[in-house]
């Protein structure tokens, strides 16, 4: 008899299959206790992966970038391939070498590594880094560039300790109350990556922050800006604003702040773009557009370096909003998607009146009522009531029971109460 | 005929959900461009769907280990960006201070400038679904990670709090250092 009513219902779900293929599968399936498939059965209905992928598609003429960036020469492969044999070649001969590797103890030296990585393929890597937190769109829009001189930035903290930029580390306002130390190698060539030995090369290095701007949210903030860097000498370039401290608000999160180096084909007079000593602090005049800018002088900049981290706020930024920025402090909160509610019934069953009453209310006549009940527990001199040391010993009588839960919440700190 | 009694019509729902998410005319609103932002505060969508899947893919960064017969890829990837840092023992830096590049020192090693790169990146926590025998190298690679800073525990997402809730949840964002010691200790000399 079940077998029968199996067979109907294979049949039913499978439309014109046959009947050998019906029997195979009867064999795998197990008996759907009353259920069918909604829908196509999996492995002939798309996958969700697949549906997501149908949705999104992305038109690549459309969405195709440009590079702004310097092209690379890339040196002899056979000659490189010759140093690097050869260097192998020692490696897998060296006795204590050998030794280390197989008693486990050999260290290799991160420094080291860094410093090859950086000249070898870190470059490459750090522009795919910057597509994940999104420099790129948000400076140069549908541009990007491959950085190719390598920039060492350090915060010095003090005589010993340092905070170093890499690209995307976290650093905290605290640690950038300085102007940071900036290193890199002036002579270098970027195409060639070989340094050359004559004639001067101009550089400028900007500092903006993508995400500042409380009333444009296209618009960055503009913390440092040096031009006519001879040779990458940094004190000896032109200041055209001086450095002012990243200052990520409260409940806003993450900031980026972005170190970007623009090659110059020759000394530029830059002063348009000039933040006044006097303007110092006025956040209006430090409203800066990378695009605009490039815009304006793609032919004799090209972006060559990239270095950016993240900050959000600390205790130290309060200090620095009053006096040194000579504003009131700015303190924001997420704004969570507020749920949906279905529209209000007469007689809600299956539900508590009062939360489901407290739902529908405006919230505002709620909020006076909590705070005007805890204010009412609250004496002006002694202070609120102390809590209840076991708060479910003590009985609560001739309440209804919506009311004996209530009180209970209350004394638990269960619930609305925690909010006020 | 009151509001209660007219049947729900998707139109009046359609309504109801535009009226919740434009934000009110009288509120000042930032946005924070910062794509990292919202998963860093834990608020961030994670991909669900795929929990049918073992061992699925709700994460947002997670660490992909293959090795070849000759080297050892490791890999970070996102679940929208794909590959967004990588290290490997084929890579010159890396290579050239080996004696070999997949024995378990290499892995050991490659561990350690993984979690480098990955500090310097601002990764500090991922999902690790890499399933290593006891005592390899393998495992050696993934401990190697973890001692030096990388956390394979991801948080969770933050969930939306209502009113009529009976916990409210801790937000990222309220708790802050208070010493600037600890701040300055992990910093490099």
């Amino acid at each position: 008899m079940s077998f029968s009513n199996l067979l109907m219902k294979t049949g039913a779900n499978g439309g014109l299959r046959s009947s050998q293929t019906a029997a195979l599968a009867l064999l795998n399936v197990s008996a759907r206790q009353g259920h069918t498939l909604r829908g196509k059965p999996p492995g002939v209905a798309r996958t969700l992966e697949q549906r997501l992928r149908d949705e999104n598609v992305i038109d690549p003429e459309v969405t195709a970038r440009i590079n702004i960036g310097f092209p690379q020469l890339k040196p002899s492969r056979s000659a490189q391939l010759k140093e690097r044999l050869e260097h192998l070649k020692a490696q897998r001969s060296s006795k204590e070498l050998e030794q280390l590797a197989r008693s486990n103890k050999l260290v290799i030296d991160l420094e080291k590594v860094q410093q090859a990585y950086v000249q070898t393929t870190g470059q490459h890597d750090l522009r795919l880094l910057a597509d994940h937190y999104g420099i790129f769109e948000h400076l140069f829009g549908s541009a990007y560039f491959v950085p190719r001189v390598p920039l060492t930035i350090r915060y010095e903290l003090d005589a010993n300790t340092s905070s170093p930029v890499y690209n995307g580390n976290v650093i905290k306002p605290v640690e950038a109350l300085k102007a940071p130390v900036v290193s890199f190698d002036g002579q270098l060539d970027p195409i060639t990556g070989k340094t050359a030995t004559e004639g001067d090369s101009y550089w400028t290095l900007l500092l903006t922050n993508p995400d500042a701007h409380y009333t444009n949210g296209e618009a960055e903030c503009l913390h440092w800006f040096i031009s006519n860097i001879p040779n990458g000498k940094l004190n000896e370039g032109e200041v055209l604003a001086e450095y002012l401290p990243p200052f990520p608000p409260k409940g806003v999160g993450y900031q980026r702040m972005v170190f970007v180096l623009y090659k110059q084909t020759a000394r530029l007079d830059l002063s348009a773009h000039k933040v006044d000593d006097k303007d110092h602090v006025n956040l209006e005049k430090r409203n800066f557009s990378t695009l605009q800018f490039y815009r304006q002088h793609q032919d004799k900049l090209t972006p060559a370096g990239l270095a950016f981290y993240q900050s959000n706020w600390d205790e130290s930024l309060t200090a620095f909003y009053h006096n040194v920025l000579q504003l009131k402090e700015p303190v924001f909160e997420y704004d969570f998607l507020k749920p949906y509610l279905a529209d209000q019934k007469f007689f809600p069953l299956k539900q508590a009146f009062n939360l489901y009453m407290d739902k529908h209310r405006d919230i505002k006549q709620v909020n006076k009522e909590y705070l005007q009940r805890k204010l009412a527990q609250t004496h002006p001199f002694d202070g609120p009531e102390p809590a209840l040391r076991f708060p479910n010993a003590h009985p609560i009588r001739d309440v209804p029971s919506w009311l004996r839960t209530e009180i209970r919440k209350r004394r638990l700190g269960t619930g609305r109460v925690q909010d006020y | 005929m009151s509001r209660s009694a007219r049947p729900l019509t998707s139109a009046r729902v359609l309504h109801k959900i535009k009226e919740l998410t434009t934000p009110a005319s009288d509120v000042k609103y930032v946005t924070n461009r910062n794509p990292r932002n919202l998963e860093r505060l834990r608020i961030a969508y994670k991909p669900s769907g795929y929990h049918l899947e073992k061992p699925g893919r709700s994460y947002w960064h997670t660490l992909e280990i293959n090795t070849s017969g000759r080297y050892v890829n490791a890999d970070v990837k996102h679940f929208e960006n794909g590959t967004i840092l990588s290290a490997s023992t084929s890579e010159w830096a890396i290579k050239q201070q080996l004696f070999k590049t997949n024995d378990t020192s290499a892995f050991v090693n490659l561990g350690q400038v993984l979690a480098q790169r990955c500090l310097h990146a601002g990764i500090t926590e991922m999902t690790c679904n890499v399933e290593a025998v006891a005592g390899s190298k393998l495992e050696k690679l993934l401990q190697a990670v973890e001692a030096n800073g990388i956390s394979f525990k991801e948080p969770s997402r933050l969930p939306n709090t209502q009113p009529w809730d009976a916990y409210r949840h801790e937000k990222p964002w309220e708790v802050s250092e208070q010493s600037e010691t600890s701040v300055t200790q992990n910093k490099q000399k």
